[in-house]
């Protein structure tokens, strides 16, 4: 009986399943593609990972112009998933309007009908009940809602408490890095002096690609990680597709490369201004 | 949508709420007439409405508005049962003061 678990050689057994495809890239929770590299340039399915939040997080995203990509922590973000108590319900012809408040915020969220099923099975909701909702953020005639695909009634209370506590760690994970990747607030922007510092020392588990990112700032990260799903080749890309591609100012991408030439992440090619990965 | 939060709070931290609306959960420990006593790290007295179902020993969650003397007018409340994890609770209010931003939209009548 053990044999069949001890046998192979322990620890190997969770770890492949996860290294193997994540390869250089994030470990998959942010950076949803296993297969970074062969995504088209920064139309990765990162911004269809599915965050936790709460409503009030949802009201401060911020859009860079209207229609554009709504953004939570300077992450892009389309899906959603919150809890909330039901304050309104308004049946409309094409769709069921909610109000929901979890505490935070108010927000609406519309479940469209689908006019092929004819639903008696749709869930009714009673007034102050929670809920969770499963669905994309949108805004229509600056209007801000939710267009939900599920919404299920929240059955054990300490689901709120518990997800209150999920949106703050994704919030904490891209504020300030994975969990273990800085001890306590020290990963500072582009500590340099400790050029090897960062990585090879990184006994703490985790996600070992992550390890020569642990010092690097949250843009220098997203900087990183866009290049290195973008292919841009030995050639590099320049610093103006780069900061087209991660929607950070071309301020912010020069401040980040910087932070990322020092360890010797990333390096210039063709001139200043052209960046590629550094593989090794 | 609308910038208006109750924020988590506890009993510990209701004397800076005062005239504010908040959200507490805690445990019944006393239920008399239109007046209950909530537990949440410090008793809290509430002051019910008519459409309160509150059960003595069962948890419950209030929102409401902290008069001067420190009591909540309530204007909703949810019976929560008896499966709470008070400490989660307790936890998340403490979240909710460490990270406003997530939390809290700010009140214009007080800073803070």
């Amino acid at each position: 009986m053990s044999n069949s678990y001890g046998g192979g050689g322990g620890g190997g057994y969770s770890r492949t399943s996860y290294g193997a495809g994540g390869a250089e890239d994030g470990g998959g929770f942010m950076y949803g593609g296993s297969q970074g590299g062969s995504q088209s340039a920064g139309k990765g399915y990162s911004d269809e990972s599915l965050r936790p939040v709460t409503i009030k997080q949802i009201i401060d995203a911020h859009q860079a112009y209207p229609e554009a990509p709504f953004r939570i922590d300077d992450i892009e973000v389309s899906q959603v998933t919150f809890v909330g108590m039901v304050r309104a319900i308004s049946p409309q012809t094409t769709n069921t309007t909610f109000k929901l408040d979890d505490g935070t915020g108010m927000l609406e969220v519309k479940q469209w009908l689908d006019v092929d099923k004819q639903d008696d099975s749709k869930p009714s909701f009673a007034l102050d009940q929670y809920v969770r909702v499963w669905g994309r953020l949108k805004s229509f005639n600056n209007n801000r809602h939710v267009g939900a695909h599920v919404i299920k009634p929240v059955t054990d209370f300490n689901e709120v408490n518990y997800h209150l506590l999920e949106a703050t760690y994704v919030h904490l994970f891209f504020t300030k890095g994975a969990p273990g990747a800085a001890g306590g607030d020290a990963g500072g922007d582009g500590d340099s002096m400790f050029v090897d510092g960062g990585y090879g020392g990184g006994a703490d588990g985790g996600g070992a690609s992550e390890d020569k990112l642990r010092n690097i700032s949250a843009k220098g990260k997203k900087f990183y990680h866009w290049l290195f799903n973008a292919n841009g080749g030995n050639e590099g890309l320049n610093v103006h597709v780069i900061s087209q591609g991660t929607g950070m100012s071309i301020q912010d991408v020069l401040a980040a490369s910087e932070e990322l030439i020092s360890p010797g992440l990333i390096y210039t090619t063709v001139d200043d201004d052209t960046f590629a990965i550094l593989d090794n | 949508m609308d910038p208006v939060s109750t924020p988590r709070i506890s009993g510990q931290l209701i004397d800076s709420y005062v005239g504010r609306n908040v959200m507490v959960v805690g445990k019944v420990l006393q239920l008399r007439g239109d007046t209950a006593v909530i537990d949440s790290e410090g008793q809290i007295t509430a002051n019910l409405n008519r459409e309160a179902h509150l059960v003595s020993g069962n948890g419950v969650q209030i929102i409401g508005k902290v008069l001067p003397d420190l009591s909540i007018k309530v204007m909703n409340s949810i019976d929560l049962g008896t499966n709470v994890d008070y400490a989660v609770s307790q936890t998340v209010v403490e979240l909710t003061h460490q990270y406003k931003d997530l939390f809290m939209f700010p009140d214009d009548t007080r800073m803070n």
